[in-house]
């Protein structure tokens, strides 16, 4: 009997330890990654090139998300606010939502999947063929050439894309307030517009910056020390997307507790 | 392979030892490599042979031992000077280890565009110049590496080991699938490369014939350590159980 509990406490214990390892890991190398961030030589055509990828190229997805999210959001509002609804409630809870919480959180989500398993997938293929080994033989710093550009891209462009979101999220709350629900577009426009507060817009491109800087570093991490041929890819992949995606959850809660807590 | 070899030590291991995890893979493994000099290390597959390669370049740290480049200890020496250090190396690697997001020309001049900072232009020119030797046609400098044969891409990977004429060249089974014909042009590149630029070499090669054609001096690795040292004349010659045995089993026709 008391085998059998040992046994039990022990594979915590273990697990518990790998966990605590696994953390102090990542601490490494992220205060390595942000290191050589800041020192030359930059490599601008590869930054540039991971903007247009993680930006330019999320435009569609993170756009369509967050429109249909605006849609949703007003009709649920309109439904579930029977007794109050009007013009003014509906936007400014489509407003706040989007703005504090939905915008932001739907981009990060959306990027984790589409950019942060890419970085993962990419970076861990290259590890299992030699191509970081071989890197390092050739002058180049693996970190600072591979890792270094998509984490600034990242920090970069996320808060642009949550900004567009933002824009368009509320413009598909529009789009059902008006077509859908005959609300006065001028009434409907101006609660927008007066209920708008800069803390909410700021809240949400600080939560976008790092929610950048939690998928970077966490899809590059997964993919840097990947192993075991092409089932470290597959794992590298899932590991990135579906921590960053926990941590992204997790964070969005204790932003907004420091903000509005 | 005759050749002019100077006294002076390019690369000095001694008493090395590497293990993954308690499980010895290389133990007391001392040699010299010097200066003009070829070094063929051959062996049986999983004997240890690519870690050893990959000890010399700095990507494993040794549990045990030195490994002097140049009278340079490099093991636990900071990152800038071993970085400069192994700026004088050519390596290739078993796979051939290729960017494969950039173009073979890029890939050739990887290391000599950043370190000289040349245009484009000019760094074309240089792979093309590199690439006439190799049996490559033009028109595959502005593929990607997915988009030639297995072939072709040793060939790119041998042409950016030896782009910007490192004096120490290290190449991990360079002929390995590769038909006779193309393996036989790749063994008389790496001397033709060795010979320019009065460099050393260090190839790990399953191919007998290779190895006669190649090196000066041959090592065996074999259970975890040294196990057989001498000239492609004397291997021949050798009594040694295991140097008879892949003799036999590579190239039957190397005793005639």
């Amino acid at each position: 009997m008391f085998k059998y509990v040992f046994n039990f406490m022990g594979s915590i214990g273990r697990k518990c330890l790998n966990f605590i390892s696994l953390l102090g890991h990542f601490f490494l190398f992220f205060t390595q990654t942000l290191s050589w961030i800041f020192r030359p030589p930059w490599y601008f055509k590869r930054i540039f090139s991971q903007i247009l990828d993680i930006g330019y190229f999320s435009l569609p997805v993170v756009g369509l998300t967050t429109f249909f999210s605006g849609m949703v959001l007003a009709l649920q509002t309109y439904n579930g606010f029977t007794d109050f609804n009007n013009e003014t409630t509906v936007a400014r809870v489509v407003l706040t939502s989007i703005t504090r919480e939905l915008g932001p959180v739907l981009t990060g989500l959306m990027v984790a999947g589409r950019i942060g398993a890419k970085m993962a997938a990419e970076i861990a293929t290259m590890r299992v063929t030699e191509q970081i080994d071989a890197l390092g033989t050739l002058g180049t710093r693996p970190m600072q050439y591979l890792i270094a550009p998509k984490v600034i891209a990242a920090v970069i462009c996320i808060p642009f894309l949550v900004m567009i979101g933002n824009t368009i999220g509320i413009l598909g709350g529009y789009v059902i307030a008006i077509y859908k629900l005959d609300f006065n577009p001028n009434i409907y426009l101006y609660a927008t517009v007066d209920y708008l507060q800069w803390i909410d817009i700021i809240q949400g491109l600080v939560k976008a910056a790092i929610f950048g800087l939690i998928i970077s570093m966490v899809s590059c991490y997964f993919g840097y020390y990947a192993s075991k041929g092409a089932e470290g890819v597959g794992y590298a992949t899932t590991a990135s997307v579906v921590i960053s995606s926990i941590m992204i959850l997790t964070s969005t809660y204790i932003i907004t507790a420091l903000f509005f807590g | 392979m005759k050749r002019n070899i100077n006294k002076k030590i390019v690369i000095e291991v001694n008493n090395l030892r590497k293990s993954f995890n308690g499980n010895i893979v290389l133990k007391d493994i001392n040699f010299k490599l010097f200066e003009g000099e070829s070094l063929a290390i051959i062996g049986a597959s999983g004997s240890g042979k690519s870690v050893l390669l990959k000890n010399i370049i700095g990507l494993l740290t040794p549990d045990n031992g030195s490994i002097e480049i140049n009278k340079t200890n490099i093991v636990n020496l900071p990152r800038v000077q071993k970085e400069n250090l192994l700026q004088d190396l050519g390596i290739t690697f078993q796979h051939g280890a290729l960017f494969d997001s950039l173009k073979n020309w890029e890939n050739i001049v990887f290391k000599v565009k950043n370190r000289e900072k040349l245009s484009n232009k000019n760094a074309e020119i240089l792979a093309l110049s590199i690439i006439k030797n190799l049996g490559l046609e033009p028109k595959i400098l502005n593929l990607y590496p997915s988009e030639i044969s297995g072939g072709m891409q040793k060939r790119i990977a041998i042409a950016r080991a030896i782009c910007g004429n490192p004096k120490i060249l290290l190449f991990d089974e360079p002929t390995s699938g590769l038909d006779p014909v193309t393996g036989s042009l790749i063994d008389k590149l790496i001397i033709t490369a060795v010979k320019t630029v009065g460099g050393s070499a260090i190839t790990i090669t399953h191919d007998m014939s290779s190895v006669c054609r190649i090196a000066d001096k041959v090592i065996l690795i074999d259970n975890q350590t040294i196990g057989w040292s001498g000239t492609p004349k004397q291997m021949l010659k050798s009594k040694n159980s295991k140097i008879q045995e892949f003799i036999k089993s590579t190239n039957p026709n190397l005793f005639k």
